[in-house]
């Protein structure tokens, strides 16, 4: 069986969207701004916190959230099963849910090393799975946006396991978008490192060091993320597997 | 287990093709490439099954490789159910 053109038709902007990790940072920054544009959201993450609460309550009928750990694949389908049923067809998904890390490799348990892998790898591979299936079952198109990091494509000290993960996810944004032959468009968006994280995990030497090379002059701020996870959610664009670096020039 | 007939899935295969505007032609030798059915179609057709049937089919992409008419998907599904 061969692929030998790919669907004219484009894909539709996102109406119903799917946020992991929605209650805090970046993933509550998301959350906000397409509720703010008028789109329905479903959020989960580990702790639903008051703020995620809070938007919910604001907004009962275009939002859904509950908490979940991405990593219960059980869990998550429920949950998407039931913001279905309470929103419509979700349409968009966003990656977000990842966990950080602060630890040379040497010095990081085996244990932890698996559950950044499980929770930054495999549990966003298996959402997608699983949005992607109920999205081709029902003959519909959409939109994915991973969040990665500036980590997949430069180094830094104390986040190698974090790092490959946030790799292995802009890999497969490619292959994902290759995959799904223009049906569902996929797209990473890759921040730099946020003022608010930088002194927990780099430290003050190296946060001071990349604010002198960036060209900007400043850290990334989670608003400054969230105009490109909406454009590529809502925009026509054309652009499909592409990771966009949102940093400030500090990496080029 | 619940199990789709060929004509069953020829019919599911007809709708994913009615979805794009495109129609299913009664020739089960007419080439896939010709009748515009791409291989997320069969995707699409797959988990149509899997939802009529409530299992999971799972396959590797070299068996899709030789599906090149129509009455290789309808063989391909209807084999896959049964293994």
């Amino acid at each position: 069986m061969s692929d030998p053109t790919t669907l004219a038709r484009p894909v539709p902007p996102s109406s119903v969207v799917l946020v992991s990790g929605g209650s805090r940072g970046l993933g509550l920054a998301i959350v906000t701004d397409l509720l703010d544009s008028g789109l329905k959201v479903a959020a989960f993450a580990r702790t639903v916190t008051p703020e995620l609460a809070k938007l919910a309550d604001a907004h009962p009928e275009r939002t859904h959230v509950g908490s979940v750990d991405v990593t219960d694949l059980a869990a998550a389908q429920a949950f998407v099963r039931s913001a279905e049923e309470r929103l419509g067809p979700i349409d968009g998904l966003v990656n977000n849910a990842a966990v950080g890390q602060d630890s040379l490799h040497v010095h990081t348990a085996t244990a932890d090393i698996a559950r950044i892998i499980e929770t930054n790898l495999t549990a966003p591979l298996q959402l997608t799975r699983l949005v992607v299936r109920r999205m081709l079952a029902q003959g519909r198109r959409g939109r994915i946006v991973n969040i990665t990091s500036i980590c997949a494509q430069r180094g830094f000290p104390g986040l190698v396991a974090y790092s490959a993960t946030k790799g292995g996810m802009d890999a497969a944004t490619r292959s994902l978008a290759r995959e799904l032959g223009g049906r569902v468009l996929v797209n990473a968006v890759a921040p730099g490192f946020f003022a608010s994280e930088m002194s927990a995990v780099l430290g003050q030497t190296q946060l001071d060091q990349i604010v002198r090379r960036t060209p900007t002059g400043q850290l990334t701020e989670p608003e400054e993320v969230v105009p490109v996870v909406r454009l590529l959610l809502r925009d026509q664009t054309n652009i499909n597997g592409q990771v966009i670096v949102v940093d400030g020039a500090a990496s080029i | 287990m619940k199990e789709l007939s060929r004509a069953q899935i020829r019919d599911l295969m007809g709708e994913v093709l009615k979805n794009q505007g495109k129609a299913l032609p009664a020739d089960d030798a007419a080439d896939l490439r010709e009748v515009g059915f791409r291989s997320l179609d069969f995707s699409e057709l797959a988990l149509r099954v899997e939802d009529a049937t409530g299992e999971e089919l799972n396959f590797d992409a070299p068996g899709l490789r030789r599906i090149a008419t129509v009455g290789d998907v309808l063989d391909f599904l209807v084999e896959l159910q049964r293994q």
